[in-house]
């Protein structure tokens, strides 16, 4: 794992030589030829899609590329299916330094700003030309890179709160769930049951994850990143808070931090959450389908509580062109990321995966409407983009997220004190910010 | 009074063995049970060990989730390969370097000790360009062109070369017998037991190699069971862990099949090497 994720770095850095040189050659070469041939030769034009999604979307996605090429004669598509969204960002960078990239892929949107700073994206405001604002302006915000559009929505996602309504009401409590902090707090401890000294339900519990720490940060009215993103701005109050606030609640024993290293612990959570050895739970919208498939009592769904304010960072992935392909490529691939995402196809991606519808006309559709008064729980999450912040996407954040959660994570064990973690991060990460 | 405390030793031994066994065991138990339940009854607290009603659909769903024919066959190109390219490589070299004597003879082995210290993650980005300078992208030779050369082979096999007594090659070469027969017919028959545990080592890796595969192919026709198996996981959102635990089973069903057959010899192995 350390490996990938410094091989990774390594091609970052790499890549942003070697396609400079490589880039030139093909706009010289290519700008004639290309364009000279789109109105004489009938041939379709062929564009590779590379994908991050397994099982159900995955097989959802391959279906939509198929309707695509079904619709459109002048394009075919070539979709493939590449691993997680980290290799398959190992892959795009690989491909391009060897000169056989897609020319479209999915990156997940704490990327995008490493991606764009190595130079492997294509500029889409010229080929917007003011379509972008069809997406809804909350899921926008990791599209842009030092004010260019590189990136359109796809499959996006938020964290959510997640109840056990059965529980809350076997307590006495409202529901609707909890609105605030303190809320969270007391209805937690509310739904703590002890047997003996041993702990049988928990009131709530959340991977230690960096993902829910952007949002309780978000929360507290913080950062963290500073504006020019050059520094960081986590040893502040909004900093600190999230930790006071999920040690306080660990040591009161009416939280629980699930054992396990990344998507093990977010297993773990959604396990206890099913067998109702918790009540209230953080994880995506993304799991929003197959936690009500596999739930045995009413699942609800609400924003993340507030502390000075709501707040929540989204995630998943955006729709990006590579800058080598040819202009021919682009166009076609320009045609393709517009279909994909729009409100057509936007509406029965969302249903059938749990992700964001991403138009604001496909939120606002008859079809969008009567799903969400069947289901509720789906609207919730897009109630919540009115205040959800984009995440940081320095080009070195990927390693800056490991060191804060690493400090976190030290917090959370009881290893080290809320300011001394806070400090440490932020030490560490200054460095990896001035790199 | 000694036999009573051998008996002693040996239950205590039996006992102790059964209890790391069963630790090792277990995963495998858990993957192989799971595979026969149905979803909610993975999610089941306290956890059932017998499934409740066996599932053998989830064999179905997940075999009918791509080409695995073409996976299954892929796998056992690419593992059945690079096995046989390094044998070829591996023999001859390690020949050389266990029983002749030329000029710079140990700056090329310790060159050759070199590239077993490198993790292929680290060299995936030089590698993969030549490959795509090649034209080999997206081939099963990208998947097994790479470790043809295999280091651990050359270096296991020296070491076992070497053990052969002088005599035997005196003997042979008295009887003007080539290096090349020697080479075959008396060196590798005698190291037998040493190369069934190396290609057994390096056939257990290769197939379950999912790194090298899923960076080198782009399409499902040239893709390997791990890839095939990877794609039934979602990136985020439930995982249908009862298929996923089905698709694993396919995946090392062969490979203990394998075990099994070459299993006498790799205990033959440790024996010839400890003596």
């Amino acid at each position: 794992m350390l490996a990938c994720v410094l091989s990774v770095t390594a091609v970052l850095a790499g890549c942003g030589g070697s396609k400079e040189a490589a880039g030139t050659n093909n706009q010289s070469g290519g700008s004639a030829a290309p364009q000279g041939q789109t109105a004489s030769a009938g041939k379709p034009v062929e564009i590779d899609f590379w994908y991050a999604l397994g099982g159900k979307n995955g097989e959802y996605i391959e279906k939509m590329v198929k309707d695509f090429n079904a619709s459109h004669k002048d394009i075919v598509v070539k979709p493939a299916y590449q691993g997680s969204y980290y290799e398959n960002h190992s892959k795009v960078l690989a491909s391009v330094s060897a000169g056989n990239q897609p020319d479209v892929t999915m990156v997940e949107v704490g990327s995008i700003g490493a991606f764009a700073d190595a130079k492997v994206l294509e500029d889409l405001g010229p080929y917007a030309n003011g379509a972008e604002k069809k997406y809804i302006p909350g899921l926008l915000g990791n599209s842009y890179w030092k004010d260019k559009l590189y990136a359109i929505p796809f499959n996006r996602s938020t964290p959510l709160l997640y109840l056990n309504r059965d529980m809350l009401k076997a307590a006495g409590l409202d529901p609707n769930g909890p609105k605030t902090w303190d809320e969270l707090r007391q209805f937690s401890e509310a739904l703590t049951k002890k047997e003996g000294d041993k702990t049988a339900t928990y009131g709530f519990s959340t991977a230690i994850d960096i993902w829910f720490y952007e949002a309780l940060v978000f929360q507290s009215g913080g950062k963290i990143l500073t504006d020019d993103n050059k520094e960081l701005a986590i040893n502040s109050e909004a900093g600190k808070a999230p930790l006071e606030f999920w040690t306080g609640m660990l040591k009161e024993g009416v939280m629980k931090a699930p054992p396990g290293e990344k998507y093990n612990a977010w297993d773990v959570a959604k396990q206890d959450f099913l067998n109702q050895q918790v009540g209230m739970i953080f994880t995506s919208t993304g799991d929003l389908r197959s936690l009500k498939e596999n739930a045995k009592f009413d699942l609800g769904t609400a924003f993340l509580p507030a502390n000075k304010n709501f707040g929540a960072p989204t995630g998943g992935a955006n729709l990006v062109m590579l800058a080598k392909s040819s202009d021919e490529e682009k166009k076609a691939s320009w045609e393709f990321m517009q279909w994909m995402t729009d409100t057509k196809q936007t509406i029965p991606f969302s249903l059938e995966s749990g992700y964001m519808p991403v138009t604001t006309e496909a939120v606002e559709s008859e079809d969008m409407k009567k799903a969400y008064e069947k289901e509720p729980n789906f609207q919730v999450a897009v109630k919540q983009l009115q205040y959800a912040s984009p995440r940081p996407m320095v080009p070195g954040y990927k390693e800056l997220q490991e060191v804060i959660m690493t400090e976190i994570q030290r917090a959370v064990l009881g290893q080290a004190s809320v300011d001394e973690a806070i400090q440490k991060a932020t030490e560490k990460g200054q460095k990896l910010l001035k790199k | 009074m000694m036999q009573v405390g051998r008996t002693a030793w040996k239950t205590v031994e039996w006992v102790l063995l059964a209890a790391v066994g069963l630790v090792f065991l277990f995963p495998f138990l858990w993957m192989f049970l799971t595979a026969f339940k149905t979803m909610p009854e993975v999610y089941q607290f306290p956890p059932t060990w017998w499934p409740e009603s066996w599932q053998f659909e989830n064999f179905r769903i997940a075999w009918s989730s791509g080409p695995f024919v073409t996976y299954v066959m892929n796998s056992i190109l690419v593992a059945g390969g690079i096995l046989i390219l390094q044998f070829l490589i591996a023999v001859p070299a390690a020949y050389a370097f266990a029983r002749y004597r030329f000029p710079g003879r140990n700056l090329l082995f310790g060159l050759s000790l070199i590239a077993l210290m490198i993790p292929s993650q680290v060299i995936f980005l030089p590698v993969y360009v030549e490959m795509s300078h090649w034209g080999l992208v997206n081939t099963l030779w990208s998947l097994i062109l790479p470790f043809g050369a295999s280091a651990f082979g050359i270096f296991l096999l020296r070491q076992s070369f070497m053990q052969v007594p002088d005599e035997v090659i005196e003997a042979a070469r008295l009887d003007s017998a080539s290096e090349w027969k020697i080479m075959w017919t008396i060196m590798v028959p005698m190291a037998k037991p040493v190369l069934v545990t190396f290609g057994l080592f390096s056939f257990i890796y290769h197939w379950n190699d999912y790194f090298w595969p899923l960076i080198m192919t782009n399409s499902d026709s040239v893709r390997t069971l791990p890839i095939g198996i990877s794609m039934l996981k979602a990136a985020e959102g439930g995982k249908q862990w009862n298929v996923i635990m089905a698709g694993n089973l396919i995946l090392v069903l062969p490979i203990l099949v394998v075990f099994f057959i070459a299993q006498r010899h790799i205990i033959s192995a440790f024996v010839y090497q400890s003596k």
